[in-house]
């Protein structure tokens, strides 16, 4: 179980980010203030650190200051769409830097780059007869291998990471191909297809009209 | 060409030319009188001369014991006493009434100037007028004295000639120890002159330098007043021009930094919300099962948050339209503002049992009644929002020393010396949870500053935590009838 700690005085937005992390079964836990915050992420406990930087009590970058020595990553939160700020946070020792308002998928992808970093997420993934490996990129379906090209192999992880969760074209090409153009959603079409096809998924990985995909959980069906 | 130079260079040509004109005519005056002198002197030996020419003709009748001397023996007389006179550079002539030469010295240089010939011709022949020139033969200048004299019936004409050379020798010596001298004076006055006019004019570069500083934004920079009256006056309204540069710059210094808080401001309470919403309602939109709890509960925040928002936003508004609006100001009762301000707060003071005593002297005021109302609106509701059940709102409305002034005072949470100081920017809040469960966006004050402003009043907050806060309305005595 990932533990990820949520240092931001807009309760409502803590609220938001527990409830994002809680879909992909990670658990929040809400500090409103720097201090207290600052208390809790010395603890050590943490997986990751979600710090704002308009705080009361101490700014993040006071925050930031004092847990950098514990080596847990840190994703900082702001309104402010500033470089000077930008450049201040990530030569702090910040892993990476989210401007308000952002998507919820868009806050999992960032969290998932930085634990991937940091080894913390899971290898080894099982979806009904599916075992897929990450990090020696093997999948097999009822123990026998299965052949997937690169992004193919990128694509079912990716919905196996975000099960029940309805991912839209562009989220997948920004989070696979590393780019954003809707020109591009036909891609996206053609993999999910093969994929689709390759491991008989048809029932479990629809289509949601006007959105894209979700591939739906196994527990609950 | 600089000022020092146009100064220093004028001067100079007067001086010099005022010195030269001074001695010429010193120079001329004496030389004049040295003529003079040499003149009656002149004339002296003319008669001398002229006495001893008759005296020897007598004497020369008496002793030949002659009734008449004939021109030939005149001839002779005239031949002698010239020889005798012909010593040095003094000459004479003799000539008969025809003005036909009948001896003279050897002295062609003079005798045979045309100038000269000119000047015989031109002689009367009336007894006892003198002739008097000079000539200038060569290097010798001579004075000559003419004149008609009678000798035995008969007129002749007498001339003396001396020589007067020194004193026009002593002339050009004079003008040349004048002309050395007024070059000597020259190089030592210019020196002076230099060294006095760079010493006067040393402030003029300093104040120079000094402005030059102040055109490149240097404004603290102050110049000591120094040198003479006119720089010091000049020095001390520099240094008020650059009071007033430096406290115009800061000022607008300050507005382009509150604009620039205020906007980093803005952007933050707007994505605040926004950040909310856009969470929740992309959880919705992506989550396969939703909870009625969850549902219920994200929703109750999209719609907390939009309110928020679009309170912000509203009165965002107010702000803007405040700024661009025109008042209508018309003599209105305080009493009367603060009856219908208190009718209109009623609700929300009996919601959480709050009463609010008013105490009014009758003070007419100009003002706009809307706006005016909304500051005491505002005002008391800020005071509710501090106070908590049962606590009491006084409003006192008094004239003191010439202002109106409006104290609202309540009993509740006040704030310390540090947040009382800030709270009447844009977007602070004490307690920001605490306001935005009440709704508040931050800018209640500044809205109400902005009012203020619009009336010729002042806002002042005196707090202390934890014993209430008293907000003071001070409306200037021209906005009071």
């Amino acid at each position: 179980m990932i533990n990820i700690l949520i240092i931001e005085d807009d309760q409502n937005i803590a609220k938001m980010i527990k409830a994002t992390l809680s879909i992909v079964n990670y658990n929040g836990y809400c500090c409103y203030d720097g201090k207290s915050g600052m208390q809790e992420a010395l603890k050590g406990s943490y997986d990751l650190i979600l710090l704002d930087i308009m705080l009361p009590e101490m700014n993040g970058f006071e925050v930031m200051n004092q847990i950098k020595n514990c080596g847990t990553p840190v994703i900082f939160l702001t309104a402010v769409q500033d470089v000077a700020d930008k450049v201040k946070g990530l030569r702090l020792g910040a892993e990476d830097y989210i401007v308000k308002p952002f998507e919820a998928l868009e806050l999992l992808a960032r969290i998932d780059v930085v634990l991937r970093r940091s080894n913390k997420t899971q290898n080894i993934i099982s979806y009904g007869s599916i075992t897929v490996d990450i990090a020696s990129h093997i999948i097999t379906d009822n123990n026998v291998p299965v052949q997937l090209t690169p992004k193919e192999f990128d694509v079912i992880v990716y919905f196996l990471q975000h099960q029940d969760i309805a991912v839209s074209r562009e989220r997948l090409l920004s989070n696979i191909w590393g780019y954003e153009f809707e020109g591009e959603s036909r891609t996206v079409d053609i993999h999910v297809q093969q994929v689709r096809r390759k491991l008989n998924l048809k029932d479990k990985l629809i289509t949601i009209p006007k959105l894209g995909y979700r591939l739906e959980s196994q527990e609950k069906t | 060409m600089k000022l020092w130079q146009k100064i220093f260079l004028s001067s100079l040509c007067l001086i010099i030319a005022a010195v030269n004109v001074i001695s010429i005519v010193l120079l001329n005056n004496s030389h004049k009188l040295l003529i003079e002198r040499e003149r009656s002197h002149a004339i002296n030996e003319y008669e001398y001369f002229a006495a001893s020419f008759a005296n020897t003709v007598v004497y020369e009748r008496l002793k030949a014991d002659k009734i008449m001397m004939t021109e030939e023996d005149i001839k002779k007389i005239a031949a002698d006493i010239v020889s005798s006179r012909s010593q040095g550079q003094s000459a004479a002539a003799v000539y008969d009434s025809n003005k036909t030469l009948i001896e003279s010295s050897a002295l062609p240089e003079l005798f045979g100037l045309d100038e000269f010939l000119s000047y015989i011709s031109g002689i009367g022949t009336s007894v006892g007028d003198y002739y008097i020139k000079i000539f200038k033969c060569g290097d010798i200048h001579y004075m000559t004295v003419c004149s008609t004299l009678k000798i035995e019936d008969n007129l002749y004409l007498i001339l003396t000639a001396s020589d007067v050379s020194e004193i026009y020798a002593l002339r050009s010596q004079q003008t040349d120890f004048v002309r050395k001298v007024s070059l000597i004076s020259a190089a030592i006055i210019s020196l002076i002159l230099l060294v006095t006019i760079i010493f006067l004019l040393r402030p003029l570069s300093k104040l120079n330098t000094y402005t030059k500083a102040i055109a490149k934004g240097n404004y603290k920079i102050r110049i000591r007043k120094k040198g003479s009256h006119e720089f010091r006056e000049l020095a001390e309204n520099m240094n008020i021009m650059a009071d007033s540069i430096q406290s115009h710059a800061a000022r607008l210094e300050k507005i382009a930094e509150d604009r620039q808080t205020f906007i980093a401001n803005l952007a933050h309470e707007m994505k605040t919300p926004l950040t909310s919403i856009l969470g929740f309602a992309d959880l919705l939109r992506i989550k396969r099962n939703v909870s009625d709890k969850e549902r219920f509960e994200y929703a109750n925040v999209i719609v907390e948050e939009t309110k928020r928002l679009r309170s912000l936003s509203g009165k965002l508004m107010e702000l803007i339209a405040l700024g661009g609006t025109e008042t209508d100001k018309k003599p209105v009762s305080l009493p009367s503002m603060i009856k219908e301000t208190e009718a209109a707060l009623t609700p929300i003071l009996q919601k959480n049992s709050l009463s609010l005593a008013c105490v009014s002297e009758d003070i007419t005021i100009y003002a706009d009644e809307e706006l005016f109302k909304s500051l005491l609106y505002n005002i008391i509701e800020n005071a509710i929002k501090a106070s908590s059940i049962g606590q009491q709102i006084t409003l006192r409305a008094a004239m003191t020393s010439g202002s109106a002034v409006i104290a609202i005072s309540d009993q509740g949470i006040g704030m310390s010396q540090e947040d009382a100081k800030k709270v009447f920017e844009p977007f602070y809040m004490v307690d920001k949870s605490r306001s935005r469960k009440a709704g508040g966006a931050g800018l209640g004050l500044a809205l109400c500053v902005k009012i203020a402003e619009l009336h010729n009043a002042v806002l002042t907050i005196d707090s202390h935590l934890g014993q209430g806060t008293t907000v003071y309305i001070i409306v200037s005595g021209e906005e009071c009838l």
